[in-house]
């Protein structure tokens, strides 16, 4: 194949895996039907067996994230359509988003340390919990990698999802507002998605913390993770 | 048709918004990605009321409901980490569960523990 037949191959798979990803996470609602997760799986098994290598799908990725950029403006949307929940709870909104998206960084970069990861993974796992598209974008100002942190966001996303609600009834955080900023400051995205499934105020609370803790780690991880790492 | 076309335009308008963010950042070295100040443009454009929500609502709501196509093409470069993942695999999904649970139960923590002491019922 032609280079720009391979691009418009790697499209065309992207595309159906993800169209299919959608259905399948339709139907049978999983966390491991959750469609970055089974898309990626699907395209790799696809591309593999092609002969097509990371290499080759370059061109196609840059032409397919070209929207990401003004996807990512539009997070602030709904960061506005929640406003009024910031402002009637600023205290605990602000102080609990800053200390949670703090803790987490901290923990990670320490026990990946303790557990002797290598330095590349250590910096991509700091910033885990912040939303993907300003993760990947954040990756390299603290020097990691762009794709292993989308990797451990997306994980979190479905950790932070599975486990969170059982963690919070069993230590006793049944305030609706607290849930939902726990779920968006965590899990970010997929987070939000379970904190609406709880209910109105738990989805707000969650969109609010998912877009401003990667606001506030996207300014202290660039001094932060270069000291602990 | 109509909707395809607004949609266009309103994408067209969050593009220059985020160009306007990577340029700030690089104008003035940032430390912060430029999306990240692109959408911190477009909060100071609603709040302050010079733009309003109409404008940009429904290329939002397009582009946030297919957001996670986006995520993508990006892990798709996993491919290329299949030996890191098998050598540090368990390490890494550690990792991940405990700073999870213990950044969760801080959050939920302090945000309950704040909200009760000023005495309100939510």
């Amino acid at each position: 194949m032609t280079a720009p037949g391979v691009s418009a191959f790697c499209v065309a798979v992207t595309l159906g895996a993800y169209l299919l990803s959608r259905v399948l996470a339709r139907r049978y609602p999983s966390p491991l039907t959750t469609p970055v997760f089974c898309s990626t799986a699907l395209i790799i098994a696809v591309l593999t067996p092609s002969g097509v290598g990371v290499a080759d799908y370059e061109p196609a990725k840059r032409l397919m994230v070209l929207l990401l950029g003004p996807a990512t403006v539009s997070l602030a949307v709904p960061l506005y359509k929640n406003r009024h929940t910031l402002l009637r709870n600023t205290l605990p909104a602000l102080v609990g988003l800053g200390v949670g998206s703090l803790a987490t960084l901290g923990a990670a970069v320490v026990i990946a340390r303790l557990l002797g990861l290598p330095e590349v993974i250590r910096a991509s796992i700091s910033i885990k919990s912040v939303t993907t598209p300003i993760a990947v974008e954040l990756a390299p100002i603290v020097h990691g990698n762009p794709t292993l942190t989308a990797a451990f966001v997306i994980a979190t996303g479905m950790i932070g999802t599975m486990l969170g609600p059982w963690l919070m009834n069993r230590v006793g955080i049944h305030d609706p507002l607290s849930r939902g900023l726990a779920l968006g400051t965590i899990s970010h995205g997929q987070g939000t998605a379970q904190a609406v499934t709880e209910g109105e105020l738990q989805g707000a609370a969650a969109g609010i913390a998912m877009g401003l803790a990667a606001v506030f780690t996207s300014c202290i991880a660039p001094f932060l993770v270069p000291i602990l790492r | 048709m109509k909707t395809a076309a607004l949609i266009a335009a309103q994408i067209a308008g969050l593009l220059l918004i985020n160009q306007a963010g990577y340029s700030a950042v690089s104008v003035l070295h940032l430390p912060v990605p430029g999306n990240l100040l692109g959408m911190l443009f477009l909060l100071t454009l609603l709040v302050s009321g010079a733009v309003p929500l109409r404008w940009f609502e429904s290329s939002a709501s397009f582009l946030i409901r297919h957001l996670a196509f986006f995520f993508i093409p990006i892990t798709v470069g996993l491919m290329g980490f299949a030996d890191l993942f098998v050598a540090n695999g368990a390490a890494i999904l550690l990792t991940l569960v405990l700073s999870a649970a213990i950044g969760i139960w801080v959050a939920g923590h302090v945000a309950q523990m704040l909200g009760a002491r000023r005495g309100k019922t939510r």
